[in-house]
């Protein structure tokens, strides 16, 4: 080896040095995962589609075409322009289902393994010519560096470095999807040394060579006139090239790989749209200024030498090293990404259909070394075409037939995203035709020595009276061909063939402007732990184990999770995961035969929740009518969750659709962990009571009693069938409401009480009249006894029997007085009442009830106070109060009656020993039925009816418990208006009473 | 979607009219870097359509 020789060695293991030192460095989190992973390392990264053409086939196409040679970027910009509606889409679908090829992708959507096996044949032998080049370029390089013919030897030490890069930083895990941030970085620093590189040897041919830009101009308009021989490319050959290199940006396979199968972000992709193409402006901007310099140096003079320029500006080693970093730089990214590309689609859709990986011991390993091996044959296979390809073959031929090669998936693609009418067979057979023509005429030929095949078509040509193709070149032609039968085969055979409902169903999934409609169908498996049971069978049990908890860990979910939702999910989410494992052919077949659908139900319809859940995952992205229609939909939703009344949604085959707040909080069940679930795996009782309402048994259902935790309720149910008169725009299923009636039963109860106390009081007040009569008889006897004798004994019993019939007189009257009043009176009852008379009418009436209680000293209210209101009412209220704090109390003898005249009036209040009352209760003291007596011995209206009394009094009532100074008892104080207070207010303005005091 | 329709209309008005780029290699009276004037506007373009649409969907 020659001291060049030697330099050209240390200097591309420098350079592979620092290369592996940045992947390290970022692999072992040495640099920020934030400048890792930032949208300007992914633009970097994606510069790798500056390969060798960039770098100086560029400048041989510009010697031929002049701004010709813009093509190679500008379609690929065109690409990255376009992402928002190119890339993020076929992202979105490679991250969702885990495909990290072009060849995944076309299985996934068109359901079958010979798709995805003829796109890995056709990309490897596209691929073939890109490796050539780039192998080419590196020996054409080293050749004009050490001025020594190319030692094979040599470029194969290249190739061997390059794949142990692309085994260490590339296929380290298993799955494809995961994050290689090393790679990534890499493939930046790549792009960023090419570009500074490039830069430079473009500034040096400017200012080293012309002097600056004024030189330049004056040369271009002067000596350089005739050195211009640019031919002007076809404006139809020119959109060709633009079409080819707009699809290469997006099918090269290190193209995809980059895009696609590495977690760029959405963001970053989003970016790419100006960010690639600029970095692009960047790296074709020197090419002209390399070219004239090269010209003016006089070293350009053909195409072919025009093609290495970079080498031919100087002599000096510092330009020749930066040429020289430039073109490794371009070379090492795409043979390291296409390397990589190739061994997973291989892998994917070669080895592991030839030997399904099922029950195979120790998988991950098994697939881990299956795709380093690949990777090592690809670029091996690279290194032995380059050898068979004529080393006098132009870079750019080489280029041209591997862009065009994978420019036959072209179509394929566009009809994936946007043409759901496009099935298998009709890919099948544009992919058959488009690559034959493409391999006859242009791929075989570079490595055999076969006559131009296209010579039939251009006699056919010829004879139907078209131009002949015979002056055009032949990538042109068999551009033009090899298409257009794609294209139209595709799309004549989709239309004449049948597609089946698998492929249908993942068209949906694929078309960018379809409405993918998920089905709810059920599954055979319980839970989690059930699918790693089956799984186990297939992938082994540490695998399988593995793969589900991954799988519920993303989901968070549980293994014991049985919603039919979330093991709908988690089947997706499975095969998607295997999908990125052995691709997704054997993922279908591996989760249709161990996690299978059950067909045995009501027909699938469509998994609401799940359109829910995806639209509030992608909302930021929802513009215009779709945003608008988005804040409806959440609006409405908004309004049946927060409805004060249960309402909940069930789908033709019982799984809960909806359970809304109200519903959570009535039934103690959250929705979150409900909906989703069959209806039968809600608890008793609200299973079966919501599935007799659901079978139809019962539409409506009153007053139903039940026993839940917050004590016995009584439910009513209303159902109601969503089914539409048109089918289609139906998603079917059946909306319950669901209403707690207690209060409405309970105060139904209280009425019926009511009324039959009515018509007991009414009965009273006769009976008392009846009684009236002959005791007013007895009275006046006695009266007439006490007059009639002298006799002591007589009189004193005349005066007992006197005293006796006042007795039961009081007690009459007191009865007819309570049964008369009650009803609300307004202010016309109003008197002025003492309270100690009040007091002792509400003892007197409690003691009827209660004729156990011991309340002789209860009142102790002073003789002059006097309050102003409607006695009967007030009656009420003290009586309210009395069997409260009897109840309250074990024992009547620490009860009492005050009252008082304070500053803002008079006041009654009841006080009792008891325990107080409990701070929960509290806040809703007065609220009807709110009570903490035992079911059937307290209404819960009692203080409700008090406060509504005093309110009419305009009074105020006050809570005090415990009593001050005390740790038990409570006190009920009843603020009132003072007679004279009363009267002076009457005078100023009629009684108008305060309902909110 | 309105900044996605302009952006294929300004693709597809790009690639029909694209072969204009090609001349003035090397003629008097045109600057050579002219295309990637052109080139350059088109990139600020989009610049300025992707924030646009960023601050439509934030």
């Amino acid at each position: 080896m020659n001291a060049e020789a030697a330099a050209v060695t240390l200097l591309g293991l420098g350079y592979l040095v620092v290369l592996f030192a940045v992947a390290t460095a970022v692999e072992r989190h040495w640099v920020p995962a934030g400048w890792s992973r930032s949208p300007l390392v992914g633009i970097l990264a994606l510069g790798v589609y500056a390969n060798a053409w960039a770098l100086a086939g560029s400048i041989g196409v510009a010697w031929q075409w002049g701004y010709g040679y813009l093509a190679y970027s500008l379609g690929a910009a065109g690409s990255f322009l376009l992402a928002p509606v190119l890339l993020v889409p076929l992202q979105r679908l490679a991250r969702t289902h885990q495909l990290s090829s072009l060849a995944d992708l076309f299985a996934f959507r068109f359901r079958s393994r010979w798709v995805g096996t003829s796109v890995t044949l056709l990309s490897l032998t596209a691929a073939m010519p890109l490796v050539a080049m780039q192998a080419q370029a590196m020996g054409q390089a080293i050749q004009h560096v050490t001025a020594a013919a190319p030692a094979w030897l040599l470029s194969l030490c290249f190739c061997a470095i390059i794949t142990l890069f692309a085994i260490l930083f590339g296929a380290r895990h298993t799955h494809a999807h995961r994050r290689y941030d090393g790679l990534t970085a890499a493939m930046a620093v790549e792009s960023l040394i090419k570009l500074a590189a490039f830069l430079a040897l473009g500034a040096y041919a400017l200012y080293a060579i012309f002097s600056g830009p004024g030189e330049l101009e004056q040369w271009l308009s002067g000596p350089a006139a005739d050195l211009q021989q640019a031919h002007q490319l076809d404006a139809a050959q020119w959109r060709t090239l633009l079409l080819l290199f707009f699809g290469s940006a997006l099918l090269m396979p290190h193209m995809f790989h980059i895009s696609f199968a590495r977690p760029l972000s959405r963001r970053t992709l989003l970016a790419a749209g100006w960010g690639v193409p600029l970095l692009l402006l960047l790296l074709a901007l020197p090419v002209p200024l390399i070219l004239w310099g090269a010209q003016r140096l006089g070293v350009a003079d053909s195409a072919q030498t025009a093609t290495y320029a970079i080498f031919a500006l100087s002599t000096s080693p510092s330009v020749l090293a930066i040429a020289f970093i430039a073109l490794l730089a371009a070379t090492c990214g795409t043979l390291i990404l296409t390397a990589l590309a190739l061994a997973g689609m291989m892998l994917n859709h070669l080895a592991l259909i030839a030997h399904p990986p099922v029950e195979q011991p120790d998988l991950y390993r098994r697939l881990r070394w299956l795709r380093r091996a690949l990777i090592a044959t690809v670029i091996l296979a690279g290194w032995g075409f380059s050898q068979a390809v004529d080393a006098s073959t132009e870079l750019t031929r080489l280029g041209l037939v591997s862009v065009i090669g994978m420019a036959q998936c072209l179509p394929g693609l566009l009809a994936l995203l946007y043409w759901p009418g496009a099935n298998r067979k009709g890919v099948m057979t544009g992919l058959g035709l488009g690559t034959l023509v493409w391999c006859l005429g242009l791929w075989l030929p570079l490595i055999t020595p076969l006559p131009p095949l296209l010579a039939p078509l251009d006699l056919l040509l010829s004879l139907l009276g078209s131009d002949s193709l015979a002056p055009l070149p032949d990538w042109y032609q068999v551009s033009l061909t090899s298409l257009g039968l794609n294209a139209l085969s595709l799309i004549l055979v989709s239309l004449a063939s049948s597609t089946s409902p698998q492929e249908r169903a993942a068209a949906e999934a694929c078309s960018v402007d379809a409405v993918i409609r998920h089905k709810r169908l059920p599954l055979s498996i319980a839970d989690g732990d059930d699918a790693k049971k089956r799984l186990a069978s297939a992938l082994g049990e540490d695998v399988a184990e593995r793969e589900v908890n991954q799988a519920l860990a993303s989901l968070r979910l549980s293994a014991n999770d049985a919603r039919p939702y979330a093991l709908r999910r988690l089947r997706e989410r499975i095969q998607a995961n295997l999908s990125g494992l052995m691709g997704p052919s054997i993922a279908q077949d591996i989760v249709d035969h161990y996690l299978p659908y059950r067909h045995d139900g009501p027909p699938a319809r469509e998994d609401i929740h799940f359109v829910e859940h995806r639209l509030e995952a992608y909302r930021s992205r929802l513009t215009g009518m779709a945003r608008e229609l988005d804040e409806l939909r959440r609006h409405h939703r908004h309004m049946l969750a927060r409805l004060p009344v249960g309402l909940c949604a069930f789908g033709d085959d019982d799984e809960i659709l909806m359970w809304n707040d109200a519903l959570s909080e009535l039934t103690g069940i959250a929705g979150e962990e409900v909906i989703g679930a069959h209806r039968a795996a809600l608890p008793t009782p609200w299973n079966t009571l919501l599935g007799d309402v659901l079978a139809g048994q019962r539409e409506r259902v009153y007053h139903h009693a039940m026993t839940l935790p917050q004590g016995e309720r009584y439910i009513s149910l209303l159902r109601a069938r969503l089914d539409t008169e048109a089918p289609a725009d139906s998603a079917g299923g059946t909306v319950i409401l669901v209403e707690d009636h207690s209060e409405m039963k309970w105060l139904e109860n209280e009425l019926i009480h009511a009324a039959r106390l009515a018509s007991i009081g009414q009965m009273s007040a006769g009976v008392a009249h009846e009684i009236g009569n002959p005791i007013t008889g007895i009275s006046s006897l006695a009266q007439n006894l006490r007059y009639d004798t002298s006799d002591p004994h007589v009189l004193e019993t005349a005066q007992q029997i006197q005293v006796l019939t006042e007795r039961v007189s009081r007690i009459v009257g007191s009865l007819v007085g309570f049964a008369h009043g009650g009803r609300h009176v307004g202010g016309n009852a109003f008197t002025t009442v003492s309270a100690r008379q009040l007091a002792d009418q509400a003892l007197h009436l409690l003691r009827l009830s209660r004729p156990d209680a011991t309340l002789a000293h209860a009142n102790r209210c002073a003789p002059h106070v006097e309050v102003y209101g409607d006695q009967q009412r007030l009656l009420q209220v003290l009586v309210n109060l009395l069997t409260n704090a009897c109840d309250a109390c074990p024992t009547t003898d620490s009860i009492f009656i005050d009252a008082g005249q304070g500053e803002e009036g008079p006041w009654l209040s009841v006080t009792d020993a008891g325990p107080g009352i409990d701070p929960k209760i509290r806040a809703r003291l007065f609220e009807p039925f709110a009570t903490t007596k035992p079911p059937g011995q307290g209404t819960g209206l009692g203080l409700a009816l008090v406060v509504s009394i005093v309110a009419e009094h305009d009074g105020k009532v006050e809570v005090i418990s415990p009593l001050p100074g005390q740790a038990r008892g409570t006190r009920i104080q009843v603020w009132l208006c003072s007679p004279v207070v009363h009267r002076s207010a009457q005078d100023a303005a009629p009684h108008e009473p305060n309902p909110d005091r | 979607m309105y900044v996605y329709r302009v952006m294929l209309l300004l693709v597809f008005c790009g690639y029909l009219l694209s072969p204009l780029l090609m001349t003035g290699w090397g003629q008097q009276g045109s600057a050579w870097y002219r295309p990637f004037l052109i080139w350059g506007v088109l990139i600020a373009l989009t610049l300025w359509l992707e924030q646009k649409r960023a601050l439509d969907e934030r």
